[in-house]
C-alpha cells in the first residue's frame, strides 16, 4: 500500500489531477487494528512523511478492487450506475501509466490474497483497450516477484513494460521499519520514488534514464523492461509523459497593443491548432485504410480557423477607421464653427 | 492714482497666474503626479483617469467603451483625450500631455473668470451709479472681483491636486464657466455650446439653464428691481433710461435655438461613434443612468456612498428619488430669491450641486470656490468665513488621514472616513445658507440706504 501511495504523491506533484487517477488500494493497512499508528502509512522508516494524510483519493477500496473491477475499468465496460470517478475516461491521445504493485509471480499477480490477475487476461483487456482506442501509449510498471512475466503476453502497439524482477527472481523490500513491524517499501519503488525525487515538472529527462537509473545490484533483482510494441526511441521520451502533465506554455512578450490585434488574431488560431493536435490524429487514426481523404480534411480546417476571424476584424477595423476619424473630424470642426457662430452674433 | 493701483494689481495678478502654473507643472513633474489621481476625493467613478484609459483601451479594441461599467463619461471626451493616455514621450513623466491639457483648461478657466467678474464688477457699478448711491458707498475700495476670483481658482489647492491628480473635473469646470461667461457677455452660442457640453460631460450643470436664463434676460447680477423704482419715485422723476431693462425673451429664444442645435451636433456625433455599441440609448443608461442610480458606492467625499450601501433593495429607488429631489427642490425657492441675482444664482446651484451630486470630488469644489470670488464685496459682511476657512482646511487634512486609516491600516473604519465626508457637508451647507443671508443683507442694506430708514422685513 505505501508503495502505491508514493507512486501517487509523485504523480500528483509532478501535474497530474485526481481526476485523470483511479487509485485502487486494497487498504487493509491503514486502520488495521495492528496497526501502531492509527490511519497512517509511511514509506521510510523514519516516519517522515504519511502517505494517506490530507488530499488522498482513493476510488476502489477494500473489497472493490476486484479482478473483475480492475479490467472494468481497463475495458471501459461498466454498469451504468458506475460514477464518472470511478471510470478511465481516456481516448485515443491519452498517455496512461499503469502500475500494479503486491504479491505476484509467473504470469499472475494476486488480488486480495483470494484472487489472481493472470498474464493473458491482462493482454487481452489491453487489446480491447487497443481496439476501443482508449489509449496512445500505455506505460505498465509492475513491482512484485517474477513481475515480467506478466506481460509476456502483450501484443498491441504501443505498449512499454517494465516489471520489477525477471521470471525466477524475487523482488525484495527496501528495508524493514522496526517500529511498525513491518517492511515499509519495496526497492524497485523506492528507486523509482528517488529517481522521481530528484526531478522536478520542467526537467527532460527521459524513460531511457528512468530505465537505466535501475542498478540490478542495489535491487538485488533485474528490472526487465519490454520495448518491442513501443514505436517510439525512450531516449526522446519524457518521463513526464507518463508520470506528470506538463502543459505547454507560449511565452508572449508584447503587451496588449490596440495595432497588434493583427496578430493576436493568428496567435489564438495557432494556440488552438495545438490543443487540438489529437483531434487530427484522430482522423490520421481513423483512415488509416482510407488514405486519400486526410490530406483534404487538414488544411481544410486550418484555412477555415484562419480566414473567418481575419476577414471580420479587417471589416471592423476599417469601419472603426472610418466612425473613429469622422467623430474627431465633428469635434475639430466644433471649435471653428463656434467661433464663427459667436463672431457673427456679435 | 486708480491708473496706478490697477496696475499694481494687474502685476501680481500675472505674477501670481505664472506661479501657480509653475507650481502645476512641477508637481506633474513628481513621480507618478504624487499618486492623486488614486486619491478617492480626486477621482471619482465619473471623473478617473484610469476609466478615461479604461474606456480608450476598449473602444480601441473594438469593444463598446462602456463595457465593464468602467467608463462613464462621454465618446467625445474618449475621442478627445483618449489618445493623450497612451501617448509616451521619452523620458518625461508618464501623463505629461494629458496633465498639459489639464493646466491650460486651468488657465483658460481663470481667464474666463477673470472676463466675467470684470463684467459683474462693471455692472455693479453701474448700477450704483444709477441708483445714486456712488457717494455713499467707497467704490474706490472695491475690490477687484474677477482677478480675485481667477487666482482664488488658479491657487486653490482644490483645484491644484484636481488638476495634477489628472481627473477630467477641470474640463467639466471649464464648460460651465464658459456657459456663464458667455451668458454674462451675451455671448449666446458661446453660452448654449457651454451649457450643452457641461450637461453632456455631467448632468448636473443642466440646473444652470434657471440662472442663464435670467443672466440673458434680464443681465448681470444687480440690486432688486424694486429698489430702482423706489429710487425714482423719490426724485420722482422717472428717467425711463436709467432704469435696468426688463425681462426680454428674445435672447431666450435665440439661446434655445443654439442649445437646440448644438445638442442635436453633439448628439448626432455621440451617435455616430457608438452606432455599433448600442446607440445613443447606451450612453445615456451608462452616462446620465449611472449618475442617477448610484451604482458605484465606492467612498468619496459625498454622503451617498454610505447611505446607499446600507439601504435595503425595496427602499432603494424611494431614497434615490428623494436624494435628487433633494437638489431639485432647492430650484425654485432660490430662483424665485435671487432672480435679480443670476451670477449668484449660479454660484449657489453649483454649490448645492457640488454638494449632494452622486459622486462629488475636491475638483467640484474649486468651481464653486472659485465663483465665489466673484461676490467678494457683496460677501464682505459674511459671518462665519474664518470658522468655514479653518473647518476647510481642517476637512482636506484630516479626510485622506481618515481614509489611510480605515483602508490602509484598518484600525479605523469606514464610520471615520464618513465622519469627514459629513463634516465636509455641513461646512459646505453653512457656506451656503451664510452666503445668501449675507447676499440678502446686502441687498437690504442698500434698500436702507436709499429711502433712508429701516424697512420692515418683507423683501
Amino acid at each position: 500500500m505505501a508503495n502505491t501511495l508514493s507512486l501517487y504523491r509523485t504523480v500528483k506533484r509532478l501535474g497530474i489531477p485526481d481526476e485523470r487517477i483511479i487509485l485502487m488500494l486494497a487498504d487493509d493497512m491503514a486502520c488495521n487494528t495492528r496497526n501502531k499508528y492509527p490511519a497512517q502509512v509511511f514509506n521510510n522508516e523514519n516516519h517522515r512523511l504519511n502517505l494517506y494524510g490530507d488530499n488522498v483519493e482513493v476510488d476502489y477500496r477494500g473489497y472493490e478492487v476486484t479482478v473483475e473491477n480492475f479490467l472494468r475499468v481497463l475495458t471501459g465496460r461498466h454498469e451504468t450506475a458506475v460514477p464518472r470517478s470511478k471510470r478511465l475516461l481516456s481516448d485515443e491521445g491519452s498517455h496512461i501509466l499503469l502500475y500494479m504493485t503486491g504479491h505476484g509471480g509467473d504470469e499472475f499477480l494476486k488480488f486480495q490474497d483470494s484472487e489472481e490477475l493472470q498474464s493473458h487476461d491482462l493482454a487481452d483487456a489491453v487489446k480491447q483497450m487497443k481496439e476501443k482506442h482508449r489509449f496512445k501509449e500505455l506505460l505498465i510498471m509492475v513491482d512484485t516477484c517474477q513481475a515480467a512475466t506478466l506481460f509476456n503476453q502483450f501484443q498491441s502497439p504501443g505498449v512499454l513494460a517494465i516489471g520489477s524482477s525477471m521470471k525466477g527472481e524475487n523482488s525484495y523490500s527496501h528495508h524493514l521499519d522496526s517500529d511498525v513491524g513491518v517492511s515499509v517499501v519495496d526497492r524497485f519503488t523506492y528507486y523509482t520514488l528517488a529517481f522521481f525525487e530528484r526531478l522536478n515538472i520542467y526537467d527532460n529527462a527521459s524513460l531511457s534514464s528512468l530505465f537505466s537509473s535501475y542498478n540490478p545490484s542495489l535491487l538485488m533483482s533485474t528490472a526487465y523492461y519490454r520495448k518491442d510494441l513501443y514505436k517510439r526511441r525512450l531516449e526522446e521520451v519524457p518521463v513526464t509523459n507518463f508520470f506528470g502533465s506538463v502543459m505547454e506554455t507560449i511565452h508572449t512578450d508584447a503587451a496588449y497593443k490596440a495595432l497588434s490585434r493583427r496578430n493576436s488574431g493568428r496567435f489564438e488560431d495557432e494556440m488552438s491548432l495545438d490543443q487540438s493536435v489529437h483531434h487530427i490524429e484522430r482522423r490520421m487514426l481513423i483512415k488509416v485504410n482510407d488514405g486519400d481523404e486526410i490530406h483534404d480534411i487538414n488544411p481544410e480546417g486550418e484555412e477555415g480557423a484562419c480566414k473567418c476571424p481575419w476577414s471580420t476584424f479587417r471589416n471592423k477595423f476599417q469601419k472603426a477607421e472610418n466612425v473613429d476619424s469622422l467623430v474627431n473630424y465633428g469635434l475639430v470642426a466644433m471649435i471653428p464653427l463656434l467661433v464663427i457662430s459667436t463672431w457673427l452674433v456679435q | 492714482m486708480e491708473k496706478l493701483k490697477k496696475k499694481i494689481g494687474s502685476f501680481s495678478f500675472w505674477n501670481w497666474v505664472i506661479a501657480s502654473i509653475i507650481f502645476r507643472l512641477i508637481l506633474i513633474y513628481f513621480p507618478k503626479n504624487l499618486n492623486l489621481s488614486s486619491r478617492p476625493e480626486v477621482s471619482t467613478p465619473l471623473t478617473s483617469f484610469r476609466r478615461l484609459a479604461e474606456g480608450y483601451w476598449l473602444k480601441q479594441s473594438s469593444m463598446s467603451s462602456y463595457a465593464g461599467s468602467m467608463y462613464h463619461g462621454s465618446p467625445l471626451l474618449l475621442s478627445l483625450l483618449g489618445p493623450l493616455t497612451v501617448k509616451r514621450i521619452e523620458g518625461q513623466p508618464n501623463h505629461l500631455l494629458y496633465s498639459l491639457v489639464s493646466v491650460i483648461a486651468d488657465v483658460v478657466s481663470a481667464m474666463l473668470i477673470r472676463a466675467t467678474g470684470q463684467n459683474l464688477r462693471l455692472a455693479y457699478l453701474r448700477s450704483l451709479e444709477s441708483l445714486d448711491l456712488v457717494k455713499q458707498i467707497d467704490v474706490s475700495e472695491f475690490l477687484f472681483s474677477g482677478d480675485i476670483a481667477a487666482l482664488i481658482y488658479l491657487c486653490n489647492p482644490f483645484t491644484i491636486v484636481a488638476c495634477v491628480g489628472l481627473s477630467t473635473s477641470p474640463i467639466e469646470n471649464m464648460a460651465v464657466i464658459l456657459c456663464l461667461y458667455g451668458a454674462c457677455s451675451r455671448l449666446i452660442p458661446l453660452a448654449a455650446f457651454g451649457w450643452v457640453i457641461a450637461t453632456h460631460l455631467s448632468l448636473y450643470p443642466a440646473i444652470l439653464i434657471i440662472p442663464v436664463i435670467f443672466l440673458l434676460g434680464c443681465g448681470p447680477d444687480s440690486p432688486p428691481r424694486k429698489l430702482f423704482l423706489q429710487r425714482h419715485q423719490q426724485k420722482e422723476v422717472l428717467n425711463q433710461s436709467k432704469l435696468p431693462p426688463g425681462f426680454s425673451w428674445g435672447p431666450i429664444i435665440h439661446f434655445a435655438f443654439w442649445a437646440f442645435l448644438w445638442s442635436v451636433y453633439v448628439l448626432v456625433l455621440c451617435g455616430i461613434s457608438l452606432k455599433q455599441f448600442g446607440g445613443l440609448w447606451e450612453m445615456f443608461k451608462s452616462t446620465y443612468g449611472f449618475i442617477l442610480t448610484v451604482e458605484d458606492l465606492s467612498p468619496n467625499i459625498g454622503v451617498l456612498w454610505y447611505f446607499f450601501a446600507e439601504v435595503f433593495e425595496f427602499f432603494r429607488n424611494f431614497f434615490l428619488i428623494v436624494f435628487h429631489v433633494n437638489i431639485l427642490f432647492m430650484i425654485l425657492p432660490l430662483a424665485i430669491r435671487l432672480r435679480h441675482r443670476p451670477c449668484y444664482l449660479a454660484f449657489v446651484y453649483v454649490a448645492i450641486c457640488s454638494m449632494l451630486k452622486s459622486y462629488p470630488s475636491v475638483g467640484d469644489s474649486a468651481l464653486y470656490l472659485g465663483l465665489l470670488g466673484w461676490f467678494v464685496n457683496e460677501l464682505a459682511d459674511m459671518q462665519f468665513s474664518l470658522f468655514l476657512f479653518c473647518g476647510y482646511v481642517g476637512v482636506s487634512l484630516l479626510s485622506p488621514v481618515m481614509h489611510n486609516l480605515w483602508i490602509w491600516r484598518g484600525t479605523g473604519n469606514a464610520n471615520f472616513y464618513f465622519t469627514t465626508a459629513m463634516v465636509y457637508a455641513c461646512l459646505q451647507i453653512v457656506l451656503v445658507v451664510e452666503g445668501v443671508s449675507a447676499v440678502l443683507n446686502h441687498d437690504r442694506k442698500l434698500r436702507i440706504l436709499i429711502t433712508g430708514k429701516p424697512q420692515d422685513a418683507k423683501s
